[in-house]
C-alpha cells in the first residue's frame, strides 16, 4: 500500500521533488551515450559476419548526429542544467564539438583497421601472444569489435569531461573517458607485449592520477562545503577559513589535470603508451584527451579556482617551462616516429600552457583554437605513420623512413605538411596556433613563457624538418617499407586532417572568432 | 551508537564460540603426534601436484569476480533508493529503471558472449 | 524527538573508547599490510583495517558509508586482491633485489613529506569546529522543522535529484567494467571442445595407468596414510602411497617402502614411535 500511496506524490508530505533535467542541453552526450550501449548490444546479438560493419556505420552516425545537436544547441541560452552538475555555455559546445569532429576521424582510422584483413587490433585480447591459441584465432579470423562501444564510451566522456561543473561529475567523466582508453591501449595485434606493456603502465598511473583527483575534490569539498565550481569560487572569496586545505586540494586535482594531458612531470607514460598502443588508438587519444583535458583544466582552474590564482600561477609557470623543454629536447633524441610524436605532443600541451598561465579572456579562445589545430594535425600525421609498413606490420623506426618521398610522394608530402604545422610554419593551422597562444601569453603578462616557448619551438623545429629531409633527400632501401595506399575511410580522415589544416592556415579568422565567441566560461 | 550494541554483541559472540572452539578442541582431544598426520592429505589420491612456480589457477576465476563486483556496485545503488523509494515517485523509479537496463546491458552482453558458461 | 536525536550524536564516552581501542589495532593492522611476510596475511590484516574504518563511519553518524565499506570495499575489493594473489601464486616470492638504486630511501623521503603536507593541511582544518554529519542527516526544512530520515535516506535524496546526472554515468562506469572483464580475460573457443571420449582415447594412447590407483594400506598398528598396502603376493604395492607423501617421506628419511612385513614393524619407526608415544 505504500508504493501505491508514493505515486500519488502529491498526499505525501515528505515527497523528494523531482530534479529538472534540460535534455536538449545534454542532448549530444545522451547520443553518444546511446550510441555506445546499443553498440553493447550489437556485440551480443549480431553475428559475428556483420558485426564489425554494424558497429562502424552506427558509430559514425551516433558521432555526426551528435555534432548535429552539438550545432543545434549554439542557440541555447549560456547556463547551468541538470541540478548545476554540467554547464551549457559557449567552451562546452566549442569543445565537444571539437571532440566529436576528432573523434569522427579517429574512428575512420579505427573503423579502417579493423575491417581489413591487415588489421591492427588483436584477433583475441584474452589470448596469451605467442601460444597456438593466438594463432588459431587469427586464422579463424576473429576479430575484437568491442572495440567500437569502447571508443564510443570514451567520446561519451572525453565530451562530459570539460562539460561538468561539479567536482563529482568530473571524476565520473574522468573515469569514463579513461577506463576504455586503458583496454584499448592494450590491443595491438603486433608487438603484443609492449601494448600489453602499455596499457598496464596507462592504467597504473591513470589509476594513481584518479586517486589524486578523489583526494583533492574531498579536500576542496572540506573546505567549501560544496563540490559544485561556482561554489567553490564563492567560499574562495570569504577569507574567514585558511587557505591550506584548499590548496592542498587544488595541488592534488591539479596533479591528476596534468597527468591528463601530460604536463612535465606527471608526463612519463605518454611516450610508452603512445608507442605501445595500436596507432589508430594513439590517434585518438593523442587528439581527443587532450581536447578534453585541457576543457577540464580551463573549467576547474579558471571558473573554481580563479581566486587562488595568486597561488597557482607560479606553479604553472615551471611547469609550463618545464613540459616545453622536456618536449623539445626529448624529443631531438627519439629513433621511433610514435615516440617522437609523443615527446612532440607533450611540447605542444606546454604552449597551451603558457597561455593557461594568462587567465585572460584572449587566453581561453587562444587555447580552443590550438586545441582545434592540434587535434587535426595530429589525427593526420598517425594516420600517416599506420600507412608505412612492411612484412610484419608498420614500421616504425626512423631509419625505415629513409626516402620514403620517393616511393610515395603524395603521403610523404601529406606527413611534411603536419610536421611543418607541429612545427609552427606557414601557410598551416600551426602558425597562427602559437601565434594566438603567445600573443595572448605576452599580454597577460607571461613574457619569460613566450621566450621559452619560441626557442622550444626551435628546437622542435629541427626534428620536425630533419624527418622532411630523411624522407625526401635519400634514396630508399630496396628492401624498406612500402607506403600503402589507405582505403576509402583512412583517406577521409587523412583528407579531413588535411583540410583543416591547410583551410585554418589561410583563413583562421572564422574560427579564432568562433573560439572568441565561446569564451567565457560560465562562472 | 546504541542501536548497534546488538551487532556488538553478536561478534563478541562468534569470536568467543571460535575461539572457545579451538581451545576446547585442543585442551580436551587426545594428543597423539604423528609425522605423516601434517602432511597433504587428500582421501587416500594423488595430491593435486603444484607446477615449478606455483599453481596457476584458470583466469575464469577472476572474470567471476570482476563481474561479481560490476553488480555489486549496482546493489549499493539499490540500497539507498529502496530506503527512500516511498518519496520518491514515479520519477524515482525511472531513474533507476533506466540505470537497471543499462547495467542489464551489459548483463545480456556477457551472457551471449558465454561469459557465464563455466567451462 | 529532536532533542534526542542531537543529543544522541554527540561524542560519547562509548565512541571515545570505540577510537581509543580499535584505533591502535588498525594502526598495527596497517603496519602489517606492509611489513607481513606472508602475502596472504598481508591481504588479511588488510581486511581487519577494512572493517575497523567501518566502524569509524558507523560511530561518525555514517552507517550508509559503513555498510558501502563493508559490502564493497571489504567484499568485493578484498576479494579481488585475493583472486589477483590466487592467480599470481601465493608462493611467489618477492624478488628484494631492487631495479632502481636509491628506490626505497625516495620513497620514505616522499611518503613522510606527504604526511606531514597531509597533517598540515588537514590538521589545520581540524583543530576548528567541524560541522559534523548532525545536519546533513537531519536537515531543517524551509518550515523549521527537522526532518526524520536519516543518513542513509537523505544520501539517496541526493544521488536521485542533486547528483542524478552522475549516478546515471556511472552506469556507463559499469557497462565499461563488464566490457574490459570479457574482452581480456574470456576467450571463445576457436575449436570445438574435446570431449570425454576423445580426451579418455588421449590418455590411453599416452599409455597411462588404466585404473584408479589402490588405496594406502592401514595395519592395526599403523594410522599413517604412507603405510604402503599388501598385495595378494605379500609384497607392497608402490601405487598404494601418493607420490607426494612417498617424497615427503624419503625427504625426512623415513624408507617409504618396506621390504617385508617384518622390518615393516622396525623400519617404520618413526611412525611407530609416534603411535606408542
Amino acid at each position: 500500500m505504500r508504493l501505491l500511496a508514493a505515486f500519488h506524490a502529491a498526499a505525501n508530505p515528505n515527497a523528494i521533488p523531482a530534479p529538472h533535467i534540460e535534455y536538449r542541453a545534454i542532448l549530444p552526450m545522451l547520443i553518444v551515450f546511446g550510441v555506445a550501449c546499443v553498440g553493447v548490444l550489437v556485440e551480443a546479438f549480431v553475428p559475428r559476419v556483420h558485426r564489425a560493419v554494424t558497429q562502424t556505420v552506427l558509430a559514425l552516425a551516433g558521432l555526426v548526429a551528435a555534432l548535429v545537436a552539438v550545432v543545434a544547441n549554439t542557440g541555447l541560452p549560456r547556463r547551468l542544467v541538470v541540478q548545476s552538475a554540467v554547464a551549457a555555455d559557449g567552451p562546452t559546445l566549442f569543445i565537444q564539438g571539437t571532440i566529436l569532429a576528432l573523434s569522427i576521424g579517429a574512428l575512420l582510422l579505427i573503423a579502417d583497421r579493423s575491417i581489413g584483413a591487415d588489421s591492427d587490433f588483436v584477433a583475441q585480447a584474452a589470448d596469451l601472444p605467442g601460444t597456438e591459441q593466438e594463432r588459431a584465432s587469427v586464422r579463424a579470423g576473429l576479430r575484437q569489435t568491442e572495440v567500437f562501444p569502447l571508443a564510443m564510451f570514451a567520446v561519451a566522456g572525453m565530451m562530459l569531461f570539460p562539460a561538468a561543473n561539479d567536482l563529482v561529475l568530473a571524476f565520473v567523466a574522468l573515469e569514463v573517458l579513461s577506463l576504455p582508453l586503458y583496454l584499448l591501449a592494450g590491443m595491438a595485434r603486433r608487438r603484443r607485449l609492449l601494448s600489453q606493456e602499455a596499457a598496464v603502465k596507462y592504467f597504473l598511473l591513470g589509476a594513481f592520477s584518479s586517486a589524486f583527483f578523489v583526494y583533492g575534490l574531498a579536500l576542496v569539498y572540506g573546505y567549501a562545503k560544496s563540490v559544485e565550481y561556482g561554489d567553490i569560487a564563492t567560499s574562495l572569496t570569504s577569507s574567514d577559513r585558511g587557505d591550506s586545505l584548499v590548496i592542498v586540494g587544488l595541488a592534488l586535482i591539479g596533479i591528476s589535470l596534468l597527468f591528463k594531458l601530460s604536463g612535465v612531470p606527471f608526463h612519463w607514460w605518454t611516450p610508452d603508451v603512445y608507442q605501445g598502443a595500436p596507432t589508430p588508438i594513439t590517434a585518438f587519444m593523442a587528439a581527443g584527451t587532450k581536447v578534453a583535458a585541457f576543457g577540464a583544466l580551463l573549467r576547474v582552474f579558471f571558473v573554481a579556482f580563479g581566486g587562488l590564482a595568486w597561488d597557482w600561477r607560479p606553479v604553472v609557470w615551471g611547469v609550463a617551462i618545464a613540459t616545453m623543454v622536456v618536449g623539445a629536447i626529448l624529443g631531438v633524441t627519439q629513433t621511433d616516429v610514435k615516440r617522437l610524436l609523443a615527446y612532440s605532443s607533450i611540447a605542444h600541451a606546454g604552449f597551451i600552457l603558457t597561455a593557461f598561465a594568462a587567465t585572460t579572456r584572449a587566453s581561453e579562445s587562444s587555447v580552443l583554437f590550438y586545441l582545434v589545430a592540434y587535434g587535426f594535425m595530429n589525427i593526420g600525421a598517425f594516420a600517416i605513420v599506420m600507412l608505412v609498413r612492411d612484412a610484419d606490420g608498420e614500421a616504425n623506426h626512423l631509419s625505415r623512413w629513409v626516402g620514403l618521398g620517393r616511393r610515395s610522394p603524395l603521403m610523404a608530402g601529406i606527413f611534411a605538411l603536419f610536421l611543418l604545422a607541429m612545427a609552427g610554419l606557414p601557410p598551416t593551422s600551426g602558425l597562427w596556433a602559437k601565434v594566438a597562444v603567445f600573443q595572448a601569453a605576452y599580454q597577460g603578462g607571461a613574457g619569460p613563457l613566450v621566450i621559452v616557448g619560441v626557442l622550444a619551438s626551435a628546437v622542435t623545429a629541427y626534428y620536425y624538418l630533419r624527418i622532411i629531409v630523411l624522407m625526401f633527400s635519400q634514396e630508399p632501401a630496396v628492401e624498406g617499407p612500402t607506403v600503402v595506399m589507405p582505403g576509402a575511410l583512412s583517406a577521409a580522415a587523412i583528407a579531413l586532417g588535411v583540410a583543416v589544416t591547410i583551410v585554418l592556415g589561410v583563413v583562421p579568422q572564422t574560427v579564432l572568432d568562433l573560439a572568441d565567441k565561446a569564451v567565457p566560461f560560465l562562472r | 551508537m546504541f542501536s548497534y550494541v546488538p551487532i556488538f554483541a553478536l561478534f563478541l559472540l562468534a569470536g568467543g564460540f571460535a575461539v572457545f572452539s579451538i581451545i576446547a578442541g585442543s585442551l580436551t582431544g587426545p594428543k597423539r603426534y604423528n609425522r605423516a598426520k601434517y602432511d597433504a592429505y587428500e582421501c587416500g589420491i594423488e595430491p593435486t601436484p603444484q607446477p615449478v612456480g606455483g599453481g596457476r589457477f584458470p583466469v575464469k576465476y577472476y572474470l567471476t569476480a570482476m563481474l561479481f563486483i560490476v553488480f555489486d556496485i549496482e546493489i549499493i545503488f539499490l540500497y539507498p533508493w529502496a530506503v527512500a523509494y516511498a518519496d520518491m515517485g514515479v520519477f524515482g523509479l525511472v531513474e533507476m529503471v533506466l540505470f537497471i537496463v543499462t547495467v542489464f546491458i551489459a548483463y545480456v552482453y556477457v551472457w551471449r558472449r558465454g561469459g557465464l558458461e563455466w567451462d | 524527538m529532536s532533542p534526542t536525536i542531537l543529543a544522541a550524536m554527540h561524542t560519547s564516552g562509548t565512541e571515545a573508547a570505540l577510537f581509543w581501542i580499535f584505533g591502535p589495532i588498525a594502526v598495527l593492522a596497517a603496519l602489517g599490510v606492509v611489513f607481513a611476510r606472508n602475502t596472504v596475511h598481508a591481504a588479511l590484516m588488510l581486511g581487519g583495517v577494512m572493517l575497523i574504518l567501518a566502524l569509524f563511519y558507523a560511530a561518525q553518524d555514517a552507517p550508509f558509508l559503513a555498510f558501502v565499506q563493508v559490502i564493497v570495499y571489504t567484499g568485493a575489493v578484498m576479494m579481488l586482491f585475493l583472486f589477483v594473489l590466487m592467480l599470481v601464486g601465493v608462493d611467489t616470492k618477492e624478488r628484494l633485489v631492487e631495479t632502481l638504486r636509491g628506490q626505497r630511501l625516495a620513497t620514505v623521503v616522499a611518503g613522510l613529506g606527504f604526511l606531514l603536507l597531509l597533517i598540515a593541511g588537514i590538521g589545520n582544518a581540524a583543530i576548528r569546529t567541524s560541522e559534523g554529519l548532525a545536519n546533513a542527516n537531519y536537515p531543517t526544512n524551509a518550515a523549521g522543522q527537522i526532518q526524520s530520515g536519516g543518513n542513509i535516506y537523505q544520501v539517496a535524496k541526493l544521488i536521485f535529484t542533486r547528483y542524478v546526472f552522475a549516478f546515471e554515468v556511472t552506469s556507463a562506469l559499469l557497462i565499461t567494467a563488464a566490457l574490459g572483464a570479457m574482452v581480456l580475460a574470456h576467450r571463445q573457443r576457436v575449436m570445438p571442445r574435446r570431449t570425454q571420449y576423445e580426451l579418455m582415447r588421449e590418455r590411453f594412447v599416452r599409455g597411462a595407468h588404466p585404473t584408479p590407483l589402490p588405496g594406502p594400506g592401514v595395519y592395526a598398528r599403523h594410522n599413517a596414510v604412507d603405510t604402503p598396502a599388501l598385495l595378494p603376493d605379500g609384497s607392497f604395492s608402490e601405487l598404494s602411497v601418493p607420490t607426494r607423501i612417498r617424497e615427503l617421506s624419503a625427504e625426512q628419511g623415513r624408507r617409504p617402502v618396506p621390504s617385508s612385513l617384518g622390518s615393516a614393524a622396525g623400519s617404520d619407526r618413526s611412525s611407530a614411535e609416534g603411535d606408542e608415544r
